[in-house]
């Protein structure tokens, strides 16, 4: 089987990986008071992730995002764990939640809240985990 | 193009900072201001004023426009027709382009425009090949795409 020659889906995945990694982050952030958060942002990154693979090879992609998804999925993993046990310091219940406003140069008075570290965790865990399935699957011959 | 573009975005800003006012308004006097500037040095940088490359960029969209609602009726004519008196048929297509952005916009050109379709290009990217719906004249296709939409695609990346 001899390779064809990708240059139109080469060059279109080249401009459209970063829109859908920019849509991505916009739908992480929007998860508190319209639809989105932690899980779908994270997918919709792995389907970024998901068309470069498509459109180059597994090797290609390792030299693009050296990262070992096992570990992200570990790290968010923790990341989630530690945010719910950071109330215990303050002598309130498991994943008592904080939140505060703060004014913010240039986003003016925003509320911060520990529930998005929890989602930064969820975000994490859905890119490995996404990544790691369809990488196994892809490498077994 | 890229570096005169920042360039007057550089003294839109410097504009900005001299005036000491920062809105909108005052941005734009001071992009339009950098524009006439470079324009008038437009020898001293190098390759060609830059608003000639975006009005090429425009032209590029309205013809695309234009081609696409022409083809749209023939088409329709084709699909209306009582008689199938069409002439489908595959055709090569050696292109001048060299980049890989300018063959992947002029395939997707010749794709979203209805009675031809790029079916695949060569692997040393010189040549497409273009399957038509209803060619009576090959070499008429041909001409047809080289004097439209390479030659728009040539004046955008010179």
């Amino acid at each position: 089987m001899k390779k064809t020659n990708d240059v139109i889906l080469q060059t279109v995945t080249k401009i459209i990986s970063f829109i859908i990694i920019l849509f991505s982050i916009h739908l992480f952030f929007a998860g508190h008071y319209t639809p989105g958060g932690g899980f779908i942002g994270g997918l919709m990154t792995a389907a970024a992730l998901v068309l470069l693979l498509l459109s180059y090879d597994i090797k290609t992609m390792n030299k693009i995002l050296p990262f070992d998804y096992k570990r992200m999925t570990a790290i968010g993993l923790l990341i989630a764990v530690l945010t719910a046990a950071g109330a215990l310091l303050f002598n309130v219940p498991f994943f008592t939640h904080a939140y505060d406003y703060f004014d913010i140069p240039l986003l003016g008075e925003t509320s911060l809240h520990t529930a998005v570290l929890f989602d930064i965790g969820v975000y994490l865990v859905v890119i490995g985990i996404t990544m790691t399935i369809i990488q196994t699957i892809g490498e077994s011959e | 193009m890229a570096f005169q573009l920042l360039l007057n975005f550089f003294l839109a800003f410097l504009w900005m900072f001299m005036a000491g006012t920062f809105n909108l308004a005052n941005f734009i006097i001071g992009y339009f201001l950098g524009m006439l500037v470079i324009f008038g040095m437009r020898r001293f940088l190098s390759g060609r004023f830059y608003m000639g490359k975006i009005v090429a960029i425009i032209k590029l969209t309205l013809m695309f426009v234009w081609e696409l609602i022409k083809a749209n009726f023939e088409v329709l004519l084709i699909v209306l027709k009582p008689k199938m008196d069409m002439k489908p048929g595959i055709f090569k297509y050696d292109t001048e382009l060299k980049k890989d952005w300018e063959i992947t916009l002029l395939s997707l050109l010749i794709t979203l425009t209805p009675g031809t379709l790029v079916m695949d290009v060569s692997d040393d990217n010189e040549t497409l090949y273009i399957h038509a719906l209803n060619i009576p004249d090959v070499n008429q296709a041909v001409s047809s795409i080289k004097d439209g939409f390479e030659k728009a695609i040539m004046e955008v990346s010179r």
